[in-house]
């Protein structure tokens, strides 16, 4: 099987938003529809001071909220752990942005429905064309994708070796790790 | 980064209007317990439940977007019983079917029968409560994540449903609406628990997080102070107790009977009315979220 | 607009929303049609093209990939010195200008009325060029002016254009941006540039310049790398800015002082014997004039002038020391000297002499050049440079020691109402809305008895101009190659990645060899671009066919080779500590300081500009993907220091109204501990004031509004930051 995670280092995070826009570009988003979300923070005072941005997006999660709140399984996990809105089952109620706790589904006006992160960089994971995802876009390489089942994969090894967690703990099991 | 609330005052109405046909409906019920001789009064409250609850599921299906434009996806609205809103439908649409059957037999003189009757009302009662619960599962949202909302919904369905009969009857049935002595003692306390029930949920919520702080401080000081105590605790409550208060235990029977006694009631009900909009749509708007990501210490 | 519309496509969204979708998102395409075009290639239309991102200077190189006419994928070249690799935000966002539904569409002509028209190319071309042959007939070429910010073709064909008239007066945007470091920089060691080796550096200080700011990819790896490496970084900069994430230490300090602090840790050494002795006796000149100047400079003294700890100073310079000849001070760009303050060039100056006391020329982690290439001379006569213009360029004997690449562009428009100036065209350059006062600009321009503006969207420039020729976007033409310095030098090639979309628009290079043939100079321009860049690639062994195909090409021969920098390009072959030129304009003949023209006071800010992530100056603004980020994070808002807020009473989002002598603007504020008490930091890309710029109009404030016309002196800079505010609550 295989279960698609992320690591996210914010550490290495500059705040260039280069992940949002090359998402919006390989994703064909309108200006205002953002898959990828930042949350600022500014610690100490002047001129002691400290700086982290948290990209946020779709963590795929395994105890998914968004899964068990709609009631038309228009969202559902496929069989890669990856989190999917089926848009032709999608009738745009919004429980699902109600219910995520990370605030990264986003509705699109176009057609009614909500969309968020689809983990784009799958494709290029596994071979079947290039994509321009977050992952590959980010300027500081904050990101790795991988396979949490393959041990010994690049996404495993980094998760253990930087100590990342999920940003809320284990409350949804969630897919995408950070170091902060 | 400014945060922009999820839903807006379409869906508040729909949970208003939801609640409004089931607390009717649930009056109904109660007038043929208590006031079996109250059967105009009964048949407005079947006539009030389909039409609020189908206002509000019209209102519910225009704010669903890409179900409105898609009207066939709503065919998938059974998919997933472990989801609240799965659960409204299907209360909701075996009470509208019940509501509208009840409807029918009154237009066609014909008796609704009480085990229709007290099906109806068992499954308003759920509506009412799936109102609070829908919103209740949303974990990210401390004004909402308790088990005080549903409770909160429920009452405030019954009330301002008996409210909504209680108004028609003035209008139409007033002789009805004298009789009635029991329904309007009961749709007395209702505000009175519902006081207890909104500062008790102002007081646990501010106390559980920043963000249920942000959301009381929206609702008792910030943004929506004026309609939250003017709208909602004073004409939405408060009045209506008061009122209610001198007429059902200061005033002379003789003047309760009177015609300025029912307009001074009808102004109460409507009061409730508002109150009732009120507390749903304040209550989607004055939500704020949690915070995912904890500052670093 | 068309476009193909698949049947998935049709069934999905429905033919009106994908087009509006396209048209309004900036041209993306979705990505259910891209997954379907990837498995069902033959259904759509994807070819691959290479270009150069426009986003900013630097021209990164990238493959896009085109799904029926739309960019869907952007991959920066890893062989690029500045991309390598990765593109910023900027460069995903920007490329949506092609289908920006502001873009010009028309040549346009002013009326009487102050409104535009469009007119016909003939007519437009015509009417341009009549002008143009009076003024050469009346006033000569020299009161032909043309202003560009430099891009491939566009560098190329304005200079023959020009030259081809016999007008030597062709200009860059370098006096608001690093005309004053580059100038400053040429009078110490002869040339405008180098650059620190950061990665293998063991100690690093940047002056202003932010490497996560003003995003250069391949600048922000090495510094990544370096901070991985254990290189001690060292931020100076009034803002904590985004680099400080990489950084071992932030050092506030009031902008405009960084001269100061220079001269201090410059006094430190020298005082203490601590600098290579051997580099300054064997490959410099005048040191005992700098050394006989420097003991004033004490620590103490640029404490009260800097705002940072005397014993700070005197560290950093040990540190510096200590970790030399791996050690410099990076070389800046715009922000703190580039065209800042009254003492930018003199502080650039004395920037390399200070890495000069480290002897970190050409060390391994020191400051280093690196080796480039250019196209050979062409053997095809149609190539032949017009014949040289006899004048130097205007604003040279004023501002003597201002680059004459750059040339001080302002001061040329200053000339307009002295009657020096007649006819003036600016080609992609907000001049008016970004170089200096946009109101004293506007007039002067406005003045002209010709303007013309080349561009793609509506600017400030354009509403102040005649003649408004529409180019095309750059994704949708090719261009000169670009040859590009670095560790491995490369040439890499501007493609046409898309077809053209506005069929009234016109890529720059034929719209000067149209206007070349107008005003009667048409010998220069008898070849097309494909022709141009064809034998401009033969000469080094490549041809245009070959570059189309890879996009770009490294020359691995040439790869640099660490060697210790021993000759200078100046006039004594050495480093000069002294300068002539800089004696003769003015200044000191080794370089002390200079005060700047305003120093801020009770209740006075100095305002200050800088780039975001995501912005270039006034270039982006109107761009959906990017103002759509800056809308949503409040980007727009000045940053005003924490303790100061308290005391003026000032909160978080409050409303602000900030006035200068000549402005006042109101906007909501950001308060902040990441910037120094005496600052105001305004970002540059704001207050926009083109009703025709849909998405950009009316946000934020625009820094240049408050800064008067002015020219640092000697240099030519226009003295950005030289401008004092003040800050209070709208209401209090």
């Amino acid at each position: 099987m295989t279960r698609y995670g992320m690591l996210i280092d914010t550490k290495n995070c500059i705040g260039c938003y280069a992940c949002r826009t090359a998402c919006q570009r390989q994703n064909g988003l309108d200006a205002d529809v953002d898959y990828i979300r930042y949350e600022e923070r500014e610690t100490g005072t002047f001129p002691h001071v400290g700086y982290e941005m948290v990209p946020l997006q779709c963590m795929h999660c395994e105890d998914a909220p968004c899964v068990s709140v709609c009631p038309t399984q228009a969202s559902y996990t496929d069989e890669n752990g990856i989190v999917r809105v089926d848009e032709e089952k999608c009738i745009g109620c919004r429980y699902c942005m109600a219910a995520c706790p990370y605030g990264v589904r986003v509705h699109n006006k176009a057609t009614g429905a909500v969309e968020k992160c689809k983990f784009c960089t799958a494709q290029s994971f596994e071979g079947k064309g290039e994509t321009c995802s977050c992952v590959e876009a980010c300027v500081t390489g904050c990101r790795i994708f991988g396979d949490l089942d393959d041990p010994d994969g690049e996404l495993s090894r980094a998760i253990t070796e930087k100590n990342a967690l999920p940003i809320t703990g284990d409350r949804t099991k969630a897919k995408i790790f950070y170091v902060r | 980064m400014t945060y922009e609330p999820i839903w807006g005052s379409i869906i508040a109405w729909y949970l208003f209007l939801a609640g409004v046909g089931a607390g009717a409906f649930a009056t109904s019920a109660f007038l043929s317990w208590r006031h079996p001789e109250a059967t105009s009064m009964r048949k407005i409250g079947h006539i009030i439940a389909p039409i609020a609850v189908g206002i509000g599921l019209i209102l519910l299906m225009v704010d669903a977007e890409a179900g409105f434009t898609h009207p066939w996806r709503f065919v998938y609205l059974l998919g997933n019983f472990g989801s609240v809103m799965t659960w409204g439908v299907v209360f909701l649409s075996v009470f509208m079917v019940i509501a509208v059957a009840a409807f029918i037999l009154d237009r066609l003189k014909k008796n609704v029968p009480t085990w229709l009757e007290n099906v109806g009302a068992i499954l308003a009662l759920c509506v009412a409560v799936y109102t609070g619960a829908l919103l209740g599962v949303c974990s990210t949202y401390p004004l909402w994540n308790n088990a005080l909302l549903p409770i909160l919904f429920l009452v405030s369905a019954l009330s301002t449903g008996a409210a909504s009969v209680l108004c028609v009857s003035i209008v139409r049935h007033a002789d009805e609406f004298n009789m009635v002595g029991v329904l309007k003692k009961f749709h007395f306390f209702l505000p009175i628990i519902e006081l207890l029930l909104i500062a008790s949920l102002m007081f646990i919520t501010q106390s559980n997080s920043d963000a249920g702080y942000q959301s009381v401080m929206n609702l008792i000081s910030g943004q929506w102070a004026i309609w939250f105590w003017l709208g909602l605790i004073f004409i939405g409550l408060i009045g209506p107790t008061l009122l209610e208060t001198w007429l059902l235990f200061f005033s002379s029977e003789e003047f309760e009977k009177s015609r300025l006694a029912h307009w001074i009631s009808f102004a109460s009900d409507a009061g409730v009315l508002v109150g009732g909009f009120l507390l749903r749509y304040l209550i989607v708007a004055a939500a704020v979220p949690l915070t995912v990501v904890t500052p670093l210490l | 607009m068309t476009q193909d519309i698949t049947r998935r496509s049709f069934v999905k969204g429905g033919i009106g929303a994908a087009a509006a979708t396209a048209a309004l998102g900036g041209g993306f395409v979705s990505f259910n049609s891209w997954s379907a075009a990837q498995a069902d290639e033959a259904a759509r239309e994807v070819k691959k093209a290479h270009s150069l991102c426009n986003s900013c200077s630097s021209k990164c190189g990238f493959t896009a990939t085109v799904v029926d006419g739309n960019v869907m994928t952007m991959k920066g070249d890893e062989e690029h010195p500045y991309c390598d690799g990765t593109l910023c935000a900027r460069g995903y966002g920007y490329a949506a200008v092609a289908y920006s539904p502001d873009r010009l569409t028309h040549p346009m002509k002013r009326t009487d009325s102050g409104t535009f028209e469009a007119i016909s190319w003939d007519d437009a071309l015509s009417e341009i060029s009549s002008k143009i042959r009076d003024i050469i007939d009346t006033d000569g070429p020299e009161a032909l002016v043309l202003i560009q910010d430099p891009r491939p073709s566009g560098s190329y064909y304005t200079k023959r254009f020009m030259n081809a008239l016999g007008s030597p007066n062709v200009y860059t945007h370098g006096v608001s941006c690093n005309m004053s470091k580059v100038s400053g920089m040429t009078q110490a060691i002869g040339a405008g540039d180098f650059n620190s080796d950061v990665e293998n550096a063991n100690m690093i200080m940047f002056l202003g310049r932010s490497y996560a700011d003003g995003i250069r990819p391949a600048s922000l790896h090495a510094l990544q790398a370096a901070h991985e490496n254990g290189t001690k970084v060292v931020i100076v900069d009034p803002r904590h800015n985004n680099s400080c994430v990489y950084a071992d230490e932030w050092i506030p300090i009031k902008p405009g002082t960084d001269l100061a602090l220079i001269l201090a840790m410059a006094n430190v050494l020298v005082s203490e014997g601590l600098y290579d002795q051997d580099y300054i006796a064997n490959y410099t000149v005048g040191f005992e004039d700098w050394a006989s100047r420097l003991p004033e400079y004490t620590p103490e003294w640029a404490e009260e002038i800097t705002g940072i700890p005397a014993e700070t100073i005197t560290r950093l310079a040990h540190e510096m020391w200590e970790a030399a000849p791996a050690s410099s001070i990076e070389q800046g760009w715009r922000a703190a000297f580039g065209c800042a303050h009254k003492n930018s060039g003199e502080t650039a100056r004395a920037l390399c002499l200070f890495n000069t006391l480290l002897g970190c020329w050409g060390a391994e982690g020191g400051a280093v050049f690196y080796p480039s290439v250019s196209a050979g001379k062409l053997s095809d006569s149609r190539f032949a440079a017009p014949p040289a213009p006899s004048g130097k360029i205007l604003g040279s004997a004023q501002y003597p020691l201002a680059a004459a690449s750059m040339g001080v562009a302002t001061y040329a428009l200053e000339q307009i109402p002295e009657g020096l100036v007649k006819g003036v065209i600016f080609y992609q350059s907000n001049c008016v809305g970004g170089y200096s006062n946009p109101k004293q600009l506007d007039e002067w321009v406005r003045q002209a008895e010709l303007s013309v503006a080349i561009d793609i969207q509506m600017t400030e420039t354009c509403l102040a101009c005649q003649y408004i020729l529409p180019d095309t976007s750059y994704l949708e033409r090719l261009e000169v190659p670009e040859f590009v310095g670095g560790k491995v030098p490369v040439v890499a090639l501007r493609d046409r990645v898309l077809d053209k979309i506005h069929p009234e628009t016109k890529p720059v290079d034929e719209i000067f060899c149209e206007l070349g043939r107008a005003c009667g100079v048409g010998q220069y321009f008898d070849f097309t671009i494909d022709e141009l860049a064809d034998a401009q690639l033969k000469t080094v062994g490549l041809s245009l066919e070959q570059l189309k195909k890879d996009g770009i090409v490294a020359f691995n021969e040439k790869t640099y080779k660490p060697t210790p920098k021993t000759t200078w390009k100046t006039p004594s072959e050495k480093v000069q500590f002294v300068s002539e030129a800089c004696e003769k304009a003015g200044f000191t003949p080794s370089p002390t300081w200079v005060e700047p023209l305003v120093m801020p006071e009770d209740g006075l800010f100095r305002l200050v500009g800088g780039k975001q992530t995501i912005h270039t100056h006034t270039q982006t603004a109107n761009i959906a993907p990017l103002m759509a980020i800056s809308e949503k994070y409040a980007l727009e808002r000045p940053w005003i220091n924490a303790a100061v807020a308290a005391e003026l009473g000032i909160e978080d989002g409050d409303e602000v109204e900030i006035s200068s002598d000549i402005f006042s603007g109101r906007t909501k504020i950001k308060v902040t501990e990441r910037i120094e008490p005496t600052s105001i930091y305004l970002p540059s890309h704001y207050g926009r004031m083109v009703p025709d710029q849909h998405i950009s109009y009316g946000i934020g404030l625009s820094q240049m509004d408050f800064v008067p016309f002015q020219i640092e002196p000697g240099y030519g800079g226009t003295m950005s930051q030289e401008v004092l505010v003040k800050i209070k609550k709208v209401g209090a």
